[in-house]
């Protein structure tokens, strides 16, 4: 198949005037990852910036296409490695619509999934803010987020064994209740954000360095903010106050208090203010789901050709061994179709369009990635700043490589 | 309580979508390539202003065989608060697709679209009229083939595996001597035994015929 194409080559070389074109990354330290942006520039300021992408491109999408539906959800959280919960959340929503099972998860299960997927979005803040300030010399600030983030992921070890990737939430459920002493440490979390948010603040939010270097810099109107696709903080900052979680609740979120904290900005210094203001509204999230999960219950659907049979049982029952079986070896079948199925992840409306063809295995997922779209929105904004103040924009918009390329 | 596996699903769908269960995510719309245009040029004034994603489904069996889906969302003009935002209304366009046929680009109405329809162009082969810079974006820019369509190989070709480095890098060694005590003249002999024809040779296995 050969189809006609455009030369394949960077189309920046333009030679007129004093315009030069200067290749940033993809191991430039700023970029968060292997950004290369291609950036025509006349002494420091930006003329034109095409981030070139793909350097991380591992092919998700078609891994996931081969293997069962199980297995899918283990690599959907290497997408958004900072956030694995919320792509898990999201696939395993997707998944359970088509089965159609979706009134069937427990109570429990649902706040177990919104603990993880509100814990996991202010570990990934805190990776964002601790890079962001590192971009604009506060070294300290690194280390503060990154011990808060260090607890989130004790808690996540705890749950699913691993740190990064706890591929904790399942299609029907969660993999087992939350562990001994889970609720404690989360206690202790809770008890330990607020401080630690005032020290944050502190640090950054009235230090005129930060000021200086964040306010009025790649200021996103609400008409380039829509236009570009941008969601989550990013379009917050810009003063649209969606929200998936409140526009369409899914897992629950209905039941929850929370507000969603706008700026009308639209400006590196809004996107930071929105993004701390989200982690406490996260955390009062978290506190809430802690209050529900006071009262106990079943953690998984009652379908053991979806969800195993508890591993204790297979010892003492036959269909328990049988049913755990069949689940590991062929996995199970979802009824043929087509859904998208949306979450807010960390950085945005994060969404799967999920595919079945009746198999045990997916036959298409496509994935709405938020950092793309917001990344993408950089080609807007930097024509006509500092390069300095690229490095501002890029962190403000926080994306992960990982999504952006999958 | 009964499974909602029982009883097996038999045989695959060919065009799934057209099968869906009643699930309530988006309104679903079907346009053929020739009205796709003029539908969400009409789309975009009657208020769906944001294009979330553009993605591509390759079904290999059906005809047409790809289809192109386009997810819309419908934000308010004041969207201050989330009383303002509501519940906007989601819509999903549906536009089905032969292999080599050609879609006009959206990226001049909704410029979110940039991306998405060059990545949909390299990993499916679609091509894009009008799109102001068509060229791959995920994959390495002379890299051969589609990757997402279902008739792409899950494996490349076997190929022969490029020669090892040499053990020792000609600055390393001229830096002084490395703890291991080897020189260079020592390691360039290693080299030179180790790639000696009769000795790979005697390598290679004997009785293996096939």
């Amino acid at each position: 198949m050969s189809l006609s194409t455009t030369p394949l080559t960077p189309e920046i070389v333009s030679h007129e005037g004093n315009a030069m074109v200067l290749s940033m990354g993809p191991q430039h330290p700023s970029t968060h990852g292997v950004l290369q942006i291609m950036l025509e520039i006349e002494g420091e300021s930006v003329v034109k910036a095409d981030p070139e992408i793909g350097y991380l491109h591992t092919g998700i999408e078609k891994n996931i296409e081969n293997l069962f539906w199980s297995h899918g959800q283990t690599n959907v959280e290497r997408m958004d490695y900072l956030a694995p919960s919320s792509n898990a959340l999201c696939y395993v929503l997707a998944v359970e619509k088509l089965l159609g099972i979706t009134d069937r998860i427990p109570e429990r299960a649902k706040h177990i999934r919104v603990m993880a997927a509100e814990l996991t979005r202010i570990a990934s803040h805190c990776v964002w803010l601790g890079t962001h300030a590192i971009d604009l010399g506060a070294i300290s600030v690194f280390f503060y987020c990154f011990d808060l983030r260090e607890n989130i992921l004790d808690l996540s070890e705890a749950t699913g064994g691993a740190r990064m990737h706890p591929n904790y939430l399942r299609v029907g459920g969660v993999n087992g209740d939350s562990p001994d002493g889970y609720l404690e440490k989360v206690d202790a979390l809770i008890a330990k954000f607020p401080g630690r948010m005032r020290e944050l603040r502190g640090l950054l939010q009235a230090n005129p360095i930060f000021q200086d270097r964040t306010i009025d810099v790649g200021v996103l109107s609400v008409e380039e903010a829509v236009q570009w696709g941008v969601t989550g903080p990013s379009l917050r900052g810009s003063g649209v106050a969606y929200d998936v979680r409140k526009a369409f609740p899914y897992s629950g979120y209905e039941q929850y208090e929370f507000n969603v904290p706008t700026r009308t900005e639209g400006d590196a210094y809004a996107r930071f203010l929105v993004r701390l203001d989200e982690m406490e509204e996260s955390i009062k999230i978290v506190a809430q789901a802690r209050e529900n999960l006071r009262t106990p219950g079943p953690y998984a659907i009652d379908d053991p050709k979806i969800f195993p049979p508890p591993k204790e049982t297979i010892a003492l029952s036959m269909e328990a061994l049988i049913h755990h079986f069949k689940i590991v070896s062929e996995g199970f079948r979802v009824p043929p179709g087509d859904v998208y199925q949306a979450v807010e992840g960390p950085r945005g409306e994060l969404g799967y369009y999920v595919v079945s063809n009746g198999e045990n295995r997916p036959y298409r997922v496509r994935t709405r990635p938020a950092s793309l779209y917001n990344l993408q929105a950089l080609k807007g904004i930097a024509p006509g700043n500092l390069i300095a103040d690229l490095v501002v924009m890029i962190g403000s918009l926080d994306p992960v490589f990982g999504e952006v390329d999958r | 309580m009964p499974s909602t596996q029982t009883p097996p699903i038999a045989g695959t769908a060919i065009d799934p979508p057209g099968v869906r269960p009643d699930i309530d995510d988006a309104v679903i719309e079907v346009v053929s390539p020739r009205d796709l245009r003029a539908r969400l040029e009409a789309l975009r004034t009657q208020g769906y202003s944001m294009l979330l994603d553009l993605g591509a489904v390759d079904y290999l069996e059906r005809t047409p065989r790809f289809e192109v889906v386009y997810h819309l969302l419908k934000l308010p003009a004041a969207a201050a608060t989330v009383g303002q935002v509501g519940t906007p209304a989601r819509l999903r366009v549906r536009c089905g697709l032969a292999d080599g046929e050609h879609l006009p680009t959206v990226s001049d109405l909704w410029r979110s679209a940039d991306w998405a329809e060059r990545e949909v162009f390299d990993l499916f082969g679609i091509a894009f009229d009008g799109h102001p810079d068509l060229r791959r974006i995920q994959m390495p820019h002379d890299w051969e083939g589609h990757p997402l369509r279902k008739d792409y190989p899950l494996r490349g070709p076997a190929r022969e595996r490029s020669p090892r480095p040499a053990f020792g890098l000609k600055s390393n060694v001229q830096a002084g001597t490395p703890p291991s005590g080897r020189t260079l003249e020592a390691l360039q002999e290693q080299v030179k035994e180790a790639r000696d024809p009769s000795r790979l040779a005697s390598l290679a296995p004997q009785d293996d015929k096939s």
